[in-house]
């Protein structure tokens, strides 16, 4: 009974830290947009943003690491088409990454998740994730 | 045997090339992807590659062995070989005098990754020539596939703005240097078909190096970027979006492609005749 308690506890703990560290979701040109995770990967699919079913993959390369930052977007009734520019991300030494994903339709599926992938030095942790004009925090999605 | 059917449809060049197969050539084709799979699955024996594990790419030496495996070369123009060297088929003729739709239609079909790439730079905003660029930078393959940058802005360059023409003359260098910075990653693909120790010639580094600096870097380097995202086997494209820029950028000769007597008119008089012996 005790040990189930714990784990409850445990459980509650870690939602809560989840919570904590996910950045609030934001409005920008009717799009809600929540970031959800960064990962690190050796090799990731490159798919823009709705994600079609595209088939080329960034490999990592001796001395970098492929970070997958996802995002989940929602579109909202006054959503209007448009252009955006591709999302970039901050590192904790405030250098800019660009990633290779693209914006393309956004308005095109209600719902949808994208993962953005940036090419940076071995054991870079990023700061902010910039869409448009919003930036959102990540530092606390990033595995310590 | 389980057929993984995204991947059939992909291998085909896409939903849009499927749809304008005959039964016939989809049960050929079938047929040929269930082989394949089976060659793989015997490969996999073999411990060449292990079911489940991520891909191990092949060495240059590993491609190089390849050669003597084949009854025709890499290089080989689309037009001139049959699928899996079996023998190929009756072409359809040209009409007398051909439209650049007219080769799109009966030589360079299904032209599903062009028409993708161009749909995404259209899509993404980029200037008319950039995009024209992009819907007609790997066209050439249909003719001969070494050196496809130079070969594709020859046969393109006497028609269209000479932004274009620098665009996909010197794509096929930028293919092999990532820039991040413009959204470009160098592709796995890459790795498959020139090997993972690939490293490409002194004159493709030269070229490289001389790009980097000129004020045009950017019109190859965004047909990469496009390029990049062409492989979507399920995306649905045509060619009809881009007759308005085609009407605008291409200079249709009024003889016909082949006819009018330009430097790269004997190039489309051979795409139109492949089965000419001479």
């Amino acid at each position: 009974m005790r040990s189930r308690i714990l784990t409850a506890g445990a459980i509650a703990i870690a939602s809560a830290a989840v919570l904590v560290a996910q950045p609030p979701a934001k409005t920008v040109n009717g799009l809600q947009i929540s970031v959800k995770s960064v990962a690190r990967a050796e090799r990731t699919p490159l798919r823009d943003c709705p994600p079609g079913t595209n088939s080329v993959n960034a490999v990592q390369r001796p001395g970098d690491e492929l970070a997958v930052v996802t995002v989940d977007f929602k579109v909202m009734p006054d959503f209007k088409p448009v252009t955006m520019k591709r999302a970039t991300a901050t590192a904790a030494d405030d250098k800019v990454y660009n990633t290779s994903i693209q914006f393309v339709d956004v308005g095109s599926v209600p719902e949808y998740s994208c993962q953005f992938v940036y090419r940076v030095p071995q054991g870079t942790k990023l700061k902010t994730l910039q869409i448009e004009g919003a930036s959102f925090d990540i530092s606390g999605l990033e595995s310590k | 045997m389980e057929i993984d059917r995204r991947a059939f449809i992909a291998s085909l060049g896409g939903a849009a090339a499927v749809a304008s197969m005959s039964d016939e050539a989809k049960a050929d084709a079938l047929e040929h992807y269930m082989e394949d799979q089976l060659d793989a699955g015997v490969e996999a024996q073999r411990g060449q590659t292990a079911p489940g594990q991520p891909e191990t790419f092949p060495t240059v030496a590993d491609i190089e062995a390849q050669i003597e495996t084949r009854p025709f070369r890499r290089g080989t123009g689309s037009v001139f070989t049959g699928q899996r060297g079996e023998n190929v088929k009756k072409i359809t003729p040209m009409p007398d005098k051909p439209t650049l739709q007219d080769f799109f239609r009966l030589r360079f079909a299904p032209a599903n990754h062009v028409l993708q790439s161009a749909t995404r730079a259209m899509k993404t905003g980029m200037s008319e020539e950039i995009i024209l660029a992009c819907l007609l930078h790997d066209c050439v393959l249909s003719l001969i596939k070494p050196d496809h940058g130079w070969w594709g802005a020859q046969l393109f360059e006497p028609y269209i703005p000479e932004k274009s023409a620098f665009a996909i003359r010197y794509h096929q260098t930028l293919r092999f240097f990532p820039d991040e910075e413009a959204g470009y990653e160098y592709p796995d693909q890459y790795y498959r078909i020139f090997g993972k120790d690939y490293t490409p010639p002194q004159y493709i580094q030269d070229t490289y190096k001389w790009l980097k600096n000129h004020k045009w870097y950017m019109e190859p380097r965004l047909v990469t970027v496009n390029d990049l995202y062409a492989f979507d086997p399920n995306a649905k494209v045509s060619i009809e979006p881009f007759e308005d820029i085609i009407g605008r950028h291409f200079k249709q000769p009024k003889e016909g492609l082949g006819f009018d007597n330009s430097p790269s008119a004997h190039m489309w008089r051979t795409l139109a005749r492949p089965d000419s012996p001479l």
